[in-house]
């Protein structure tokens, strides 16, 4: 609800662009079972972890629907960088020469935005992943996403929490996460197959969730 | 995303393009314990274990088959005959599911990938083709064993002058070429018999003593063809040719030592070796063997024996480099294994514990031989991957190289008054054997340990209480303890509260009756046998120890696969359920032998 609000304070400024049509899809709704969610599983590579200094260098993402991943749904995009990708390439090994021939950021969001239509965003640390989204909607159509997320991380955290455990932060990376749930390991730095390792992750958590609803 | 896919998917089969198809059409979906998949399930097709366990049941609820992770099952289907009627996952588990149409249609469309999955019953034997050992050594080319230095000379050169070619060159023939064209060989036995029993003068020509046109093989023959022709007509040599030219020799010892896969002849090329890089760059291909061992269903404890055996068999050889540096010992001496290589107990990634025990007689003035012995074989062990000790539990130390009446000193003073060090020590120190040497030195030095800890009850109990320090990972309710945070977080350490404990237990009630063995099974087979031990209990702690030990080989060959280092930290989380409740079982009877061990040496005390 809130979001549609806030939505209305910036409609005038995306009228036309991919944004509105994303935002013109009914939001899906929020009491519905979460087995039978429509999700789109996201994750992004950077040249900095400061926003304001780094580039997005490329997206992944693939659809969590019926309670379950499709895989035929999966993308991985390059975006073409202004400032070079730097000492970061020796993280997620996309050099400046992989993005030559990447397309526009603003192609690539403009894809990203059609598949995410009425679905929920999801991101493992979202916070980071949605600073960099933000600043490019902001630079592309002038307003901020503002789309329905949920946080693998924050998830595992109130878990965590729920059940009186101390949380050190690196119990919360993706790695870590996965293991509770006797996920394997996952060993790639790829915007897709992370995206794909936090889908798997989102789907056991909501199994886990809806399993003790059951019982109690 | 297809290469990784390619790599955790049982898809090697499948071109390019079928693979593509295959990828799109893949749902994954996640199933918590319990969850049942039937014939009426929707999204039939094929279901692929990422992870987690999945139990296959008949109609008639019997159990077909237990699935882990990389292995496949379709439930139900049109000829559901072949099929089992549900899948029950055991243990939450990641499913691929490649829907039933787009399987059929690549079935339909790729022999190779409808092979794969025809039945449920040849899953088995791709259960086996996977851990297939690989291709018998006597199947190799020839070309790859045989020796291509070859010494040859001329049919006019002397038999003198042949015979100190080949002493020099340490070969055991010769071949005799005559306008670049091969004419004869000249072996070993034919200077022997047609020259030296002849009382042939030692300037004759060797063509003639030679064989003339000996016969020759082709490089691209099998070992087994080239064993096969050289046992029928009982050569020993062989001239080997490549495109009709003379290419290389292969004699009956290369082809002996072309089974590299075999642990006794890696012993023996061991004990060939001239250097430590030598024997450091045969034992480059240990972890390898050691996988193909446990893939062979080699048990836990039969690897450990060949590792020890190889481990003593290294030891040995540098001793032996490093006599033949300094000169021969001025005195009677013993190289001893303490710990885990005492114990035959070794996995991969030990290090090094040992020392040295001098016959009383040795002089001051021939210290210095015994250590720089010391100094050469430890630095070899470490080159060759047995790294230094960190307790510095090494004949290079001191206090670890000394005559055996003073190593008897030791033993009284630690008996005597069991300060927490000592008794520390006294777990590496109590298992002992001779490895090179005067074995008798080390019987002497063990005798006055039993002697000393058998009639102190003191001592026992202080080594008992060192036990009863380190409990098994098990807390209320039987549940795994884990270590809580760190590197290891998780996982629980095999070596530290499983084997060590254990063996501290054997070890304990060992000393307390003078058994001699050392290995901890043959201690519990003694203490069994002379009744110190009931039999059930001596056979749970041996059952307990095979366990925990085949656990701990198991996950440092899932390590080496990973291409991580092995070493002794396991999630027990990441184990079949049954492997987890045998582990489970294993600690809780070394918890019941640690509270028997309380009542026995520390009645009263605690």
């Amino acid at each position: 609800m809130w979001l549609a609000l806030r939505r209305l304070r910036w409609a005038r400024r995306v009228a036309a662009t991919p944004l509105q049509a994303c935002w013109r899809q009914p939001l899906p709704d929020r009491h519905r079972d979460w087995r039978a969610g429509s999700f789109l599983v996201c994750d992004g590579e950077m040249s900095s972890l400061d926003p304001a200094r780094g580039e997005l260098l490329s997206l992944g993402w693939v659809a969590i629907a019926n309670g379950a991943i499709e895989l035929a749904s999966a993308r991985h995009q390059l975006l073409a960088s202004e400032r070079g990708v730097g000492h970061s390439a020796t993280i997620h090994q996309i050099t400046d020469r992989d993005l030559a021939d990447a397309p526009a950021p603003a192609t690539a969001m403009a894809a990203l935005l059609q598949a995410a239509a009425g679905r929920v965003l999801v991101f493992h640390h979202a916070r980071l992943d949605l600073a960099y989204l933000n600043r490019l909607s902001h630079r592309l159509y002038g307003a901020p996403l503002l789309l329905p997320v949920v946080d693998t991380l924050e998830l595992e955290r109130a878990r965590q929490q729920r059940r009186g455990h101390p949380i050190p932060a690196a119990a919360l990376t993706l790695q870590a996460c996965r293991a509770r749930y006797g996920l394997p390991a996952h060993g790639a730095h790829n915007a897709l197959l992370d995206a794909l390792a936090t889908a798997e992750l989102l789907l056991a958590q909501i199994a886990h969730r809806s399993n003790r609803r059951g019982r109690t | 995303m297809a290469d990784f896919l390619r790599q955790t998917l049982p898809f090697q089969e499948l071109p390019a393009a079928a693979l593509e198809e295959a990828l799109s059409a893949l749902r994954i979906s996640y199933h918590v314990q319990g969850s049942i998949l039937e014939a009426a399930s929707p999204h039939p097709g094929l279901r692929i274990v990422r992870s987690g366990a999945v139990d296959l049941r008949d109609r008639d609820n019997t159990l077909l088959d237990r699935l882990g992770e990389g292995e496949s099952f379709v439930v139900g289907g049109p000829d559901s005959s072949q099929h089992p009627a549900r899948a029950i996952v055991i243990e939450d588990a990641l499913l691929y599911l490649l829907p039933a149409a787009t399987f059929h249609r690549l079935r339909q469309q790729n022999r190779a990938f409808d092979r794969h999955f025809s039945s449920q019953r040849s899953r088995h034997l791709r259960r086996a083709a996977r851990h297939r050992p690989p291709g018998n050594a006597l199947q190799q080319k020839l070309r790859d064993s045989m020796s291509t230095a070859l010494l040859t000379v001329a049919g006019s050169d002397s038999v003198q002058s042949v015979a100190r070619a080949m002493a020099k060159r340490r070969v055991s023939s010769a071949l005799v070429l005559e306008n670049d064209r091969l004419a004869g060989i000249v072996t070993d036995r034919d200077l022997r018999v047609r020259c030296v029993a002849e009382a042939l003068p030692s300037s004759t020509p060797v063509a003639a003593i030679m064989t003339p046109n000996p016969e020759t093989i082709d490089a691209g023959s099998s070992l087994f063809d080239t064993l096969l022709l050289m046992t029928r007509r009982g050569y020993h040599h062989l001239p080997v040719t490549e495109d009709g030219r003379l290419a290389g020799m292969i004699t009956t010892s290369d082809l002996i030592l072309a089974r590299q896969d075999d642990p006794v002849y890696l012993v023996q090329h061991i004990s060939r070796q001239d250097s430590a890089a030598g024997i450091r760059n045969l034992l480059t291909g240990l972890p390898q063997l050691v996988l193909q061992w446990q893939q062979a269903d080699m048990r836990a404890q039969q690897v450990s024996r060949i590792l020890t055996a190889i481990t003593d068999a290294v030891t040995v050889r540098l001793i032996q480099l490093a006599e033949a540096k300094l000169g021969p010992a001025p005195a009677a001496w013993c190289w001893t294994a303490f710990g885990s290589q005492a114990r035959a107990e070794q996995l991969l990634g030990a290090d090094q514990d040992n020392g040295m025990i001098l016959a009383d007689d040795a002089a001051p003035e021939h210290a210095p031989w015994f250590a720089a012995l010391a100094q050469e074989v430890c630095a070899g062990l470490n080159l060759c991957g047995y790294p230094y000790c960190n307790g510095e539990v090494m004949a290079t130390t001191d206090s670890w190289r000394q005559p055996l009446a003073r190593w008897q000193d030791t033993v009284r003073r630690w008996t005597a008054s069991p300060s927490p060090a000592a008794v520390m020590r006294v777990s590496i120190f109590f298992d002992l054997r001779a490895i090179y040497g005067d074995a008798g030195l080390c019987t002497a030095l063990q005798a006055t340990m039993l002697q000393q800890a058998s009639n102190n009850t003191i001592f026992l109990a202080a080594l008992a209480a060192n036990v009863l320090d380190s409990r098994p990972p098990l807390g209320i309710f039987r549940r795994f303890v884990v270590e809580r945070d760190g590197e290891h977080r998780d996982a629980v350490d095999l070596k530290k509260r499983g084997v060590l404990p254990l063996t501290d237990i054997a070890r304990l009630h060992s000393l307390a009756h003078r058994i001699e063995a050392v290995n901890t099974e043959e201690r519990l087979q003694a203490l069994a046998r002379e009744r110190h031990l009931a039999m059930g209990d001596s056979r749970n702690l041996a059952d307990a120890l095979h366990c925990i030990q085949q656990q701990r080989l198991q996950q440092q060959c899932r390590q080496l696969l990973r291409g991580d280092k092995p070493d002794n930290f396991l999630n027990p989380r990441g184990l079949p359920t049954m492997a987890r409740e045998q582990l489970r079982d294993a600690f809780t009877i070394i918890d019941q032998a640690q509270a028997a061990l309380r009542l026995t040496y520390r009645a009263g005390l605690d």
